[in-house]
């Protein structure tokens, strides 16, 4: 990559020495300097570039559950800061994307989105209702009634009425809200192995999609609400479905293959032919710090078992990747394992890239919404951001070894969330909340069980409004530019999709 | 520099002393990455360790029995339809009636430790580590 921005650097020079004489008249003593150089390059890159008008035949959607645009740094400054480097300047896969644009995550009735009606939105093309996916604004959260009449049409089928194949692949259950927004109409996103009278749970959805065809491969977590309660099932959990139904035997009676671990899935079949379901957990998939290969497939590994099988049909492919769990470790307020699941999302994104051409396949890259973190000031360069921010060193460039310290004396860490279960003010034996900051050390602060410090205090952390990004490249990437609706997301893939 | 002395000073003055004493073994370090018990873990069998950990909210009140956690167990209301325990807990049976201490309070907890799966009568909780004859206080 530097390699790449020195060679570079040479070419935009020379061009600009032409370009821009008249305007240079004057020395600028600064010209030679690696940031004035790398700067102009991308100058030079940005003229270069040329907007990419083909027909998608495939599109990728990437969704990193709560990864919005402050997330999305802490994860940028962690992979950075392992490879060796202060962090800062690091670039993340997708942030060389050449399109971005900012995305409002608000739902109809919610300023705090939850990632249902968000994900609804991704693949419907309007807003819809908080905890609700892929119903109207009519929609009613728990009312089962309000489903009727209320249901949206989804982007998986409409492209897989147009010939396309559809994949979901998620580390979170699959009958989450995320990998949901894909195939399922539901009043409620809880309703995953169960639902009222008159409605059906998502699981089922799931399972009907795949016979219907309007899904082709989905892999994930969530095996117990595929399974009759109690039963053993094959990952080694328990189903939890009180209808008794087994639907990963009915999957498997319709012909579909199954895969529940590392090596079942390494047998799949992935020549097209025959549609896939993998539940690699009884819930969510294990985050990337606790899992071992020999167990579970990495986001990474999953992705590239789904472009492998979906890429066999000859019409393309609609494909959603979800990073689920980054949200999860936020909720608990652990950044710790928030930035490790957003590498393997990072390291995701880049295979497809890699095993895509990005003539005929758009790939966008987004969060459902952001979290309650923050960020504290003022930290040197290169401080780490799991632990302590350290002081700006004098004569440059990393940081001073000096922890920076609050008005109480005790030194703090880079990121905090606003609340959450590392609240600093806990519980007392009166029921009354008090408390002092506690004494944080860099051992404790990088430890990958420590819970950033929070303020107000709460069983788990929440998410926030505040905007995500979207990357994106391929065809009618450029599409994406501004400030926009988070629905408007739908829309670019459909341009792109329909385009002549 | 000073002042982290004099920080890391208070931080072991604060310390409980009875546990204190004892090398504080980390709930994660009684288990392997495939969840098997750590050859730690096997080592200390039937001996007394001090573990350090949180007190997740009891299942039960008027109980000698809770469930201790690497993390706080946050339970987010959206994210989960049931409550999920983790993978890598451990039950402590004490000595004494519970007194409950916030899910988010670091603990050290002290006791006998046994491996192997039991299942709690009371609760229908099934452990695959405890300790038994336990005492805690805050860490
Ligand atoms: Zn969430």
């Amino acid at each position: 990559m530097h390699q790449f921005a020195r060679t570079a650097t040479a070419v935009a020079a020379a061009t600009l020495a032409l370009a821009s004489t008249a305007a240079l008249a004057q020395d600028i003593v600064q010209k030679d300097s690696a940031w004035y150089t790398d700067a102009q390059a991308r100058i030079q890159e940005m003229m270069a570039r040329q907007p990419n008008t083909n027909k998608a035949k495939n599109v990728i959607l990437f969704i990193a559950d709560g990864n919005g645009v402050g997330t999305n740094y802490a994860t940028r400054l962690f992979e950075g800061q392992k490879m060796g480097k202060l962090g800062e300047e690091h670039v993340l896969s997708y942030e060389s994307f050449p399109n971005l644009a900012l995305v409002k995550t608000y739902n109809i009735n919610a300023q705090t989105p939850d990632s249902a009606p968000t994900g609804g939105a991704m693949n419907t093309g309007v807003k819809q209702v908080f905890n609700t996916i892929n119903l109207n604004e009519n929609a009613i959260h728990e009312d089962c009634a309000s489903e009727n009449g209320n249901k949206l049409t989804t982007f998986s089928e409409m492209v897989s009425e147009a010939g396309k194949a559809v994949g979901i692949v998620s580390t979170a259950r699959i009958t989450h809200a995320t990998p949901a927004a894909v195939y399922a109409k539901t009043a409620n996103r809880n309703w995953e192995g169960e639902a009222p009278d008159g409605c059906v749970d998502i699981a089922t959805q799931l399972i009907d999609a795949m016979k219907a065809g309007t899904v082709d491969l989905a892999m994930g977590g969530g095996a117990r609400y595929f399974a009759p309660e109690d039963a053993g099932t094959m990952d080694g959990g328990k189903g939890s479905r009180p209808d008794g139904r087994d639907l990963i035997k009915e999957a498997q009676d319709a012909g579909f293959q199954y895969a529940y671990d590392t090596g079942s899935a390494e047998r799949l079949n992935l020549d097209g032919t025959t549609p896939i379901l993998a539940l690699f957990e009884g819930s969510h998939m294990k985050y990337e710090h606790d899992r071992s290969d020999e167990d579970e497939p990495s986001l990474a590994d999953m992705t590239k078992m789904a472009i492998e099988q979906l890429s066999k049909n000859e019409d393309g492919y609609y494909l959603e990747v979800e990073a689920g769990r980054i949200d999860h470790a936020s909720h608990d307020g652990n950044l710790y394992r928030t930035v490790t699941d957003g590498v393997a999302f990072a390291e995701a994104v880049a295979l497809a890239d890699e095993l895509t051409d990005d003539g005929d396949t758009l790939i966008i890259v987004t969060a459902d919404h952001e979290h309650a973190i923050a960020f504290n000031g003022y930290c040197g360069r290169g401080s780490p951001i799991t632990g302590l921010c350290y002081d700006v060193a004098k004569g440059q460039v990393k940081h001073s070894d000096e922890p920076l310290t609050g008005s109480d004396g005790k030194p703090y860490t880079v990121a905090g969330f606003l609340n959450g279960a590392g609240a600093v003010l806990t519980e007392q034996a009166d029921g009354a909340y008090f408390g002092t900051r506690p004494v944080v050390t860099e051992e404790g602060a990088t430890d990958p069980d420590y819970l950033q410090q929070a303020l107000i205090p709460m069983s788990s952390e929440t998410h926030s409004g505040e905007d995500v990004a979207v990357y994106a490249k391929g065809p009618w990437a450029h599409l994406f530019d501004g400030t926009i609706e988070q629905n408007y997301i739908f829309h670019v893939m459909n341009y792109a999709v329909s385009a002549e | 520099m000073d002042r982290r002395l004099f920080l890391a000073g208070l931080a072991s003055i604060a310390v409980p002393s009875a546990v204190a004493a004892a090398e504080v073994v980390r709930l994660r370090d009684l288990y392997n990455k495939d969840l098997s018990f750590s050859d730690l873990a096997t080592t200390m069998e039937g001996e007394l360790i001090t573990v350090s950990g949180f007190m997740a909210p009891p299942l039960k009140a008027e109980s000698r029995f809770f469930v201790l956690t690497t993390r706080p167990m946050a339970v987010c209301p959206f994210c989960e339809s049931e409550a999920e325990w983790p993978n890598d807990i451990l039950a402590v049976y004490t000595k004494r009636l519970l007194k409950v201490v916030p899910f988010n309070v670091p603990l050290l907890a002290r006791g006998k430790l046994e491996l192997g799966a039991v299942k709690d009568e009371e609760t229908g909780f099934v452990s695959r580590v405890r300790i038994v004859d336990a005492t805690y206080e805050r860490g």
